[in-house]
C-alpha cells in the first residue's frame, strides 16, 4: 500500500562521513577549482579541464608558475590555458605549494577512454617519448619529463597538438615545453597524434 | 453537416447561443487555438504519515519552481545550492554584491540607491511567458512596462554613412520607403499581372504607397513619419533626406537591429519586475518553507534502488543526503565531473549540452544624457563587439542611471571579451559607446561586466546541443533516470529564458506524476515511496 511504503523510505537521512582516503576535503578558497577540474579534480571534458590526480608534484608546481607568469596558456588560441592564466595570476609561492599538495592527495576514479584511435599504431611512435617519459609514461624528475599516467586521452590529444601547432611551447622561458614542442615533429599527422594519445593512456 | 459549410454552421451557433457558446464550439473544432497554458502542473500530492523527500541540485528557477509545486503538494524538498547565492543567472546586483567571475570577481561599485542596479541575467518577461507570468502574480511579483525597443534610439555602423549614428526611426521609415518605391515598380511593370487581376494590382500599388509613404507616382522622397530637420511645431515638416538604397543593402542593421522588437519573444510590450528581475527569486525564496542550503557543492550523485543518493560538500565537511527524488538544476555539462552511477547514454547525452557564452556590460551613469536625446527605454544597435546599448525604462528624470553597454552572444565576440580583464572590458565598450553617444565616457562613473562563460557555478548561459544531439538526447533527458530528473532552461528548446527553466520544470513534474500513477497502477513500492 501506498501508506505503508511511504514509510519505508521516507526520511532524509543526514549522514556526517568520516573523511574516507578517497575523499580529500577541498581547501579553504581553493572550491573554484573543482567547479571545472571536477569532484576530486577527476576531470571535466565538457570544460576542457583535465584530470589532476596523479600528475607529478613538481610539475604541477611548474605549471602553476609557468601559468602565473604567461609563459603557459599566453597563446591566443590557447582558450583554455588563457582560462587557467586567469585563475593563478594572483597566486603566491606558498599557496602553489598547498595546491600541489592538495592535488596530490586526491583519488579519483582514472579515465575512461574518449577518443577512436588506433593504440597499437601509435606504440611505435611512443618509442621517441620514451626516452624522457620512460616505457611506461611514468615520467623522469632528472629530464622534466612528467607523468602521463592517468591523464585524460583527450587531453593529451589536445596538448599534443598544442605542442605540434606551437600553441604550446613556443614561450621563450618555457624550455621543457620548447623541448616538448620539438621533440612532436616525430607526429606527422592528426591520426598520429591521436594513436599516441591513445597508446600512452592504455599504459598501466 | 450536409449541404452547410464550418463556418455558416459557427453563425447559428453563434445567433442561438451568444458569443459563449461559439468560443466553447470553435474549440471543439479546433478554429480557435486553445490557451495550452492552465497553470502549474499539480503533483499527485504525497499521502501518509511521512512526507516523502526531494533532493533539489541548484536554485535556479527551475529548482526554485520546482521546490515551490513539490512543496504545495506536501513533499519535504531540499535545496542544495554550490553558490553563496540563490536564483542561478537571474542575477541583479546592486552596491556591494559580488559578481563571482572566475579569476575576475569584481564587487559592483553602483551607488547605493533603490534604482541603481542591473539585470545580468534575464531582464525582460514578454507577455505569452505565461509561466513566468503566473508566479509573478502567484509569488506577488509587480511587474512594470519595459521598453525593449525606442524608434529614438541609434544604429551606428562604422561602414555606414561614415559612422554616423542613425536614428532607428529614420532607418525604419527609409527601409519601408525604399522596399516600397521596389515593390510600387514591380506592380508598374506587371510583374504581378499572372498572380494578381488588374485590381487587385492597383490594391498592391496603393498599399506600397501608404505602406511606405511615396508619391503620387511611386517615388520614396523621404517621410516625415521619421520626423523633420524643422521644428514641427512651429514650421511646416521638412523630411530628412533619405537613405540611398545601395547604403541602407551595405548596412548591417537590416540582418540585425532592424527585427529586433519583431521578433516573438521580444514582441512589445515586455514586462521586468519593479526593482529587479531577482523579484522573482525573492518571490519563490519568500514562499518555501525551507531555504536552499548555500555554499554546498554536490561532489556524488548514486541513483540507488528506492531512491537517490548525494554527497556534497560544505565549508570542507562533506554530507551524504538521500531522498526519494532529485531534482538536477546543475549545468549538464558539470556532470562529468561529479562522481555517479548514471548509464553511458545518459552521461553521454548530458555531455551533448554545450556551454554558451552570453556577455554583458554595464555602466552607471552620472546623468540620463540619454533622456536629453529624446531616448526613454530601449536599444540603441551598434555593429561593434557591444552590439547593443540598453536605456533603462524605469526610474525616467532620476539623475542617474545604469545602462547596458554590450549584449552579445556571438561566442567569438564573447571570446574576446573573457579574455580581457574587467577593467579592459568598460573601455572597450566605453570607445564605442562613444560613437553613438559624443561624451558617453566622460558620463561613466563605474561599471561590471558579466561573462556567462566564466561564472562561477553557471560557467554559461544559453546553453545549444547540436541539431543531431538535439535529435538524439532531448526527449531521452527529458525523462528521468531512475528518480533522478534533469531540469533546468537546458533541457528546453528555450534556453537562456526563464520560461525555458519553468517548462523544464513542469515537464519533469508531469513525468513523476507519470511515474507515481504507474507504480500506484502496478501496486508497486519501487516507484512510491
Amino acid at each position: 500500500m501506498l501508506v505503508k511504503s511511504v514509510l519505508l523510505f521516507g526520511l532524509l537521512l543526514t549522514i556526517s562521513k568520516p573523511l574516507s582516503a578517497q575523499e580529500t576535503a577541498t581547501p579553504q578558497g581553493l572550491e573554484y577549482c573543482t567547479v571545472c577540474h571536477g569532484s576530486q579534480l577527476k576531470g571535466n571534458s565538457n570544460i576542457g579541464a583535465p584530470r589532476l590526480t596523479q600528475l607529478s608534484p613538481w610539475y604541477v608546481n611548474r605549471q602553476l608558475k609557468n601559468f602565473r607568469d604567461g609563459i603557459r596558456g599566453n597563446h591566443p588560441e590557447d582558450k583554455t590555458g588563457g582560462e587557467m592564466m586567469v585563475m593563478v595570476s594572483q597566486l603566491s609561492e606558498q599557496e602553489i605549494e598547498n595546491i600541489v599538495e592538495w592535488i596530490a592527495s586526491t583519488e579519483s576514479s582514472k579515465p575512461t577512454p574518449s577518443i577512436t584511435a588506433n593504440p597499437h599504431d601509435g606504440e611505435k611512435l611512443f618509442q621517441t617519448c620514451a626516452a624522457c617519459h620512460g616505457a611506461d609514461a611514468h615520467g623522469n624528475k632528472a629530464l622534466g619529463a612528467p607523468n602521463l599516467n592517468g591523464l585524460n586521452d583527450w587531453y593529451i590529444l589536445t596538448q599534443l597538438n598544442h605542442f605540434r601547432s606551437g600553441i604550446r611551447g613556443s614561450e621563450e622561458d618555457d624550455t621543457y615545453g620548447q623541448q616538448m614542442k620539438a621533440a612532436s615533429a616525430v607526429i606527422t599527422s592528426d591520426q598520429d597524434a591521436a594513436d599516441l594519445a591513445a597508446y600512452i593512456t592504455q599504459l598501466k | 453537416m450536409k449541404n452547410i459549410s464550418r463556418r455558416q454552421f459557427l453563425t447559428y451557433v453563434g445567433a442561438v447561443g451568444g458569443s459563449s457558446a461559439l468560443l466553447k464550439t470553435s474549440l471543439a473544432m479546433g478554429l480557435v487555438n486553445e490557451d495550452p497554458y492552465s497553470g502549474p502542473v499539480k503533483v499527485t500530492p504525497a499521502t501518509g504519515k511521512k512526507k516523502p523527500t526531494v533532493l533539489i541540485l541548484g536554485s535556479g528557477i527551475a529548482g526554485l519552481s520546482t521546490a515551490f509545486e513539490l512543496e504545495k503538494a506536501g513533499y519535504e524538498c531540499t535545496i542544495l545550492e554550490a553558490s553563496f547565492r540563490a536564483g542561478g543567472r537571474n542575477l541583479t546586483v546592486r552596491n556591494g554584491d559580488k559578481i563571482d567571475e572566475m579569476g575576475n570577481p569584481q564587487i559592483c561599485q553602483f551607488d547605493k540607491q533603490e534604482n541603481l542596479f542591473f539585470n545580468c541575467g534575464p531582464a525582460r518577461i514578454p507577455g505569452h511567458h505565461r509561466r513566468l507570468l503566473h508566479y509573478c502574480k502567484a509569488l506577488n511579483v509587480p511587474l512594470q512596462v519595459k521598453a525593449n525597443s525606442s524608434k529614438m534610439a541609434y544604429f551606428q555602423d562604422d561602414q555606414f554613412l561614415g559612422g554616423k549614428p542613425k536614428r532607428i526611426i529614420e532607418y525604419h521609415t527609409d527601409a519601408r520607403g525604399l522596399m516600397s518605391e521596389l515593390l510600387w515598380k514591380s506592380a508598374d511593370s506587371s510583374t504581378f499581372d499572372q498572380m494578381l487581376g488588374k485590381e487587385d494590382v492597383e490594391k498592391l500599388m496603393s498599399f506600397s504607397k501608404a505602406f511606405g509613404d511615396l508619391t503620387e507616382n511611386g517615388k520614396y522622397i523621404g517621410s516625415e513619419r521619421a520626423g523633420s530637420t524643422t521644428d514641427r511645431m512651429l514650421e511646416f515638416p521638412t523630411p530628412h533626406a533619405p537613405l540611398e538604397l545601395k547604403a541602407m543593402l551595405d548596412s548591417r542593421f537590416w540582418y540585425g537591429g532592424l527585427l529586433g522588437a519583431e521578433l516573438y519573444d521580444w514582441c512589445e510590450p515586455l514586462m521586468e519586475p519593479l526593482g529587479g528581475m531577482d523579484a522573482v527569486v525573492k518571490g519563490f525564496l519568500r514562499n518555501l518553507k525551507k531555504q536552499p542550503t548555500l555554499n554546498a557543492q554536490v561532489k556524488k550523485i548514486y541513483n540507488r534502488d528506492n531512491g537517490v543518493e548525494v554527497t556534497y560538500e560544505k565549508g570542507g565537511k562533506f554530507h551524504t543526503v538521500q531522498a526519494d527524488y532529485c531534482f538536477n538544476n546543475i549545468p549538464a555539462y558539470f556532470m562529468a565531473g561529479i562522481e555517479n552511477n548514471f548509464t553511458t547514454k545518459y552521461q553521454t547525452a548530458l555531455n551533448s549540452i554545450k556551454r554558451g557564452h552570453l556577455f554583458k556590460i554595464a555602466y552607471q551613469m552620472k546623468e540620463r544624457f540619454w533622456e536629453k536625446d529624446g531616448i526613454y527605454g530601449g536599444i540603441s544597435y551598434s555593429a561593434d563587439p557591444i552590439s547593443q546599448i540598453w536605456y533603462p525604462s524605469h526610474d525616467i528624470n532620476a539623475q542617474k542611471g545604469v545602462l547596458l553597454g554590450a549584449y552579445t552572444w556571438d561566442p567569438k565576440i564573447s571570446a574576446m571579451f573573457e579574455a580581457l580583464s574587467p577593467a579592459e572590458r568598460l573601455k572597450v565598450g566605453a570607445i564605442s559607446g562613444e560613437k553613438i553617444h559624443p561624451g558617453y565616457s566622460k558620463n561613466i562613473e563605474n561599471g561590471i561586466s558579466i561573462p556567462w562563460g566564466r561564472m562561477n557555478h553557471q560557467m554559461g548561459c544559453g546553453m545549444r546541443m547540436s541539431e543531431e544531439d538535439f535529435e538524439k538526447y532531448f526527449h531521452f533527458l527529458q525523462k528521468p533516470e531512475g528518480r533522478h530528473f534533469m531540469i533546468g532552461d537546458q533541457i528546453s528548446h528555450h534556453s537562456g529564458w526563464q520560461e525555458g527553466a519553468l517548462a523544464s520544470s513542469e515537464q519533469a513534474l508531469q513525468q513523476l506524476n507519470k511515474l507515481l500513477s504507474a507504480s500506484v497502477d502496478q501496486g508497486s513500492k519501487i516507484h512510491v515511496s
